[in-house]
């Protein structure tokens, strides 16, 4: 069990050097294979160690494996090791399983880009560094694992390195996760300080006697970085930028890597939280406050793979809510069917893309239904999972969110309603993009792509993953029912025992509620936008600017720096530093061209120094003796 | 030991050393200013020499015939030169060779 937990982290990593090291002499298809598999050997692995844990009490599911003595620092040291536990176990079947699904589609999305080679390698790091993250027996590998992460989503936002528009996102990416990748190690120091370790079962034990300033910076900086890498407010805007990388890895960071990372740090982190309680409240409240920014947003977005991407936000929002109420087992078990429902839909908005050779704007598309029946289906299924309809998978688990905000006391009251207004949102946004790509006549754009084309051919490797996908979505959620029927939050319980405990009526109130509106919001976007086929509504700046976020931090961040910059350039800069090379050079060079003119060229000249100097020497020799 | 002092060799040197000084000061033809070199480094051979016979060691000996040695190649090398100077029919005088000014 634990030998299959070690293949599970390694396998992609080593697919990813053998990859890079094999370079040409690997055909490109080879590397898709190669990656695939590795990611399907760890699928594998994670399933061994899963049966492995089954067989184990309840009470006895956590195991430890050190590899060896990884650092150390005076007293200090830190070893490589993970951990099995349930959660890792989770998360491990998440992000290998969806991650498998994911790169398997890669092969026929990626056929005959000019550097499959090079994405391959990338992918099977970026799932590396995933499951490092999960499976680190210690905070300072999650941090590791974190650290990778960011770097691989960098490395696959820019992937298409010649479109300016790539790199400037990824750049993005990468400073906004810099900024929670900053203020989780301020947090790790802080623990070390206070705690002298960070193994898990060395840190958490002692939580309680951290101190009241202390527990609250701490999870303050993990918070932080949980905001960062699971782009929550006020650290989101790098997520829709994002988009400019190719589809599957936009369906890699959304569903079973990167942004789900946020919420298993919580998760993992639970202790630290839980001492922290203000701090919870605000992770959940943030996750609020997301989930309702990003479902206005997402309402004006014409870019498919956008509306997805906030949708995203919204939905880890949910999460976020979910796991700062206390709600663990249920953040988790959203994490899992969200996976799920938005690599489906991600990898469905793919096939429209490759079909309509790369076009993503909605107002092109239209009757799409007429020539990707398939492919509808399947997006209807992961759109009617995302508005929560039931029996698909979004329905079970963001209702159990929802019930347990609203065993919360007030302030999860609170979150409830903001939650239900999301779940309105949620179907409105997601039907708005269904309808506008899917339903009406055909648009011009759509006949000319599709008249010389064969309708719906996908490759295999498109449409086996997608089609599976389909299916998880579809009923994914079945394997937890609140109040009847609960394997997830059973198997979570001794890792991260929930804080609240929706009552049956609760469970009934929000999910019938929450229905209710998420068929409404359909509704309403069937009257809009099916039934009258009217353009988006009047456009509205606040949202389509996304809130005026990226102005804002344009206005408080980047323009200060410069100004700043320009200041200490003029001050600073060119008189002291400048100033000063210049001085030195001018005086050396002027010395330089006194003494030339000491050198006549006259040979008689040079003799008589000569003479004279030995002249002279000769007199002091004599009249010093 | 026979003959003068080492004193009066001594005034011989430095006679001959001045006379060569002299001739590389003030003469401008390369030919004459080599002629000088030559005549002070048999004046400093001269003291070398009588040195070596007044301490009754043979170094000084040894030393002067390398100084020879080296003044004979160092002729060949300003011969050379000076032929080459006027093969190509240029003044024989080393004020106008003045190219290395700085």
């Amino acid at each position: 069990m634990i030998a299959a937990a070690w293949i599970c982290l390694f396998a992609p990593l080593g697919a990813a050097i053998a990859i890079t090291l094999l370079g040409q002499r690997l055909m490109r298809r080879g590397a898709g294979y190669l990656a695939t598999t590795s990611v399907g050997m760890s699928f594998v692995a994670a399933l061994v160690s899963f049966a492995g844990l089954l067989g184990d009490s309840p009470d006895d599911r956590s195991h430890p494996s050190t590899l060896w003595r990884w650092l150390t620092a005076g007293s200090l040291h830190f070893d490589l090791r993970i951990l099995v536990d349930p959660l890792s176990v989770f998360m491990m079947l998440v992000v290998a399983g969806v991650g498998f699904l994911i790169v398997w589609y890669s092969i026929g999305y990626m056929d005959g880009d000019d550097e499959e080679r090079r994405y391959f390698a990338y992918m099977a790091l970026f799932v590396f560094s995933m499951l490092l993250l999960v499976q680190g027996g210690n905070l300072l590998l999650l941090l590791a694992g974190w650290g990778l992460v960011g770097l691989s989503s960098y490395l696959l936002i820019g992937f298409w390195h010649e479109r300016p528009s790539a790199i400037a996102a990824a750049k993005k990416a990468f400073v906004m996760n810099a900024i929670g990748d900053a203020t989780m190690a301020i947090a790790l120091f802080l623990l070390i300080q206070r705690t002298g370790s960070l193994d898990f079962e060395a840190v958490f034990p002692r939580a309680g006697s951290l101190g009241g300033w202390a527990a609250n910076l701490i999870a303050l900086g993990l918070l932080g970085g949980a905001v960062a890498k699971s782009a929550q407010l006020p650290l989101q805007t790098w997520l829709p930028d994002a988009m400019e990388g190719p589809t599957p890895v936009s369906a890699l960071i959304h569903a079973a890597t990167m942004v789900t990372a946020g919420v298993y740090l919580i998760v993992r982190t639970h202790a630290l939280f839980e001492v922290a309680p203000r701090v919870e409240e605000l992770a959940a409240g943030l996750g609020a406050a997301t989930l309702l920014v990003a479902g206005l947003i997402a309402l004006v977005q014409t870019d498919i793979k956008r509306v997805i991407a906030y949708s995203t936000m919204s939905q880890i929002g949910y999460m976020f809510l979910g796991v700062g109420v206390g709600a663990y087992a249920n953040g988790m078990f959203h994490l899992m069917t969200h996976a799920f429902f938005k690599a489906l839909l991600f990898m469905a908005a793919g096939i429209v893309i490759h079909a309509l050779a790369g076009e993503q704007d909605l107002r092109k598309m239209g009757g799409l239904r007429r020539f990707l029946p398939r492919t509808y289906w399947a997006f209807l299924v992961g759109a009617l999972a995302l508005a929560g309809v039931p029996p698909f998978a979004g329905f079970f688990s963001k209702d159990s969110i929802l019930a347990a905000a609203l065993a919360h006391g007030w302030y999860g009251q609170i979150l409830w309603v903001v939650g239900m207004v999301g779940a309105f949102l949620t179907g409105l946004y997601t039907f708005r993009m269904l309808f506008m790509a899917f339903w009406g006549e055909p648009s011009a754009f759509a006949r000319e792509h599709f008249h010389a084309l064969k309708r719906d051919v996908v490759g295999i490797s498109l449409a086996v993953p997608v089609g599976v996908l389909a299916v998880l979505a579809a009923f994914g959620g079945w394997i937890q029912f609140a109040g009847i029927w609960t394997p997830v939050s059973d198997w979570l319980e001794p890792v991260a025992p929930a804080l609240v405990d929706a009552s049956s009526l609760q469970e009934a109130a929000s999910s019938v509620i929450a229905v209710v509106l998420g068929i409404a919001g359909i509704g309403a976007a069937w009257w809009i936008y099916a039934a009258r086929r009217a353009e988006a509504p009047r456009s509205l700046p606040l949202l389509e600017r996304k809130f005026y976020f990226d102005e804002l931090y344009d206005a408080l961040f980047y323009r200060p720096s410069v100004l700043a910059a320009r200041g200490l350039l003029a001050l600073v800069e060119r008189p002291l530093v400048f100033g000063s090379v210049r001085g030195i050079s001018e005086a050396i060079r002027s010395l330089g061209s006194e003494t030339r003119t000491l050198q006549t060229g006259l040979v008689r000249s040079y003799a008589l120094a000569i003479a004279a100097t030995v002249a002279v020497v000769t007199l002091v020799f004599v009249v010093v003796r | 030991m026979s003959g003068p002092d080492v004193v009066w060799y001594l005034c011989v040197a430095a006679f001959l050393f001045c006379t060569g000084a002299l001739g590389v000061l003030i003469r401008r033809s390369p030919l004459i200013v080599l002629l000088s070199l030559e005549i002070m480094l048999n004046g400093a051979n001269l003291a070398l020499i009588a040195f070596a016979r007044q301490s009754g060691r043979q170094d000084g000996q040894i030393f002067a015939l390398a100084v020879m040695a080296v003044a004979a190649s160092e002729v060949v090398v300003g011969l050379g030169l000076i032929v080459a100077m006027a093969r190509r029919r240029l003044d024989l005088d080393v004020d106008k060779l003045r190219t290395l000014r700085g």
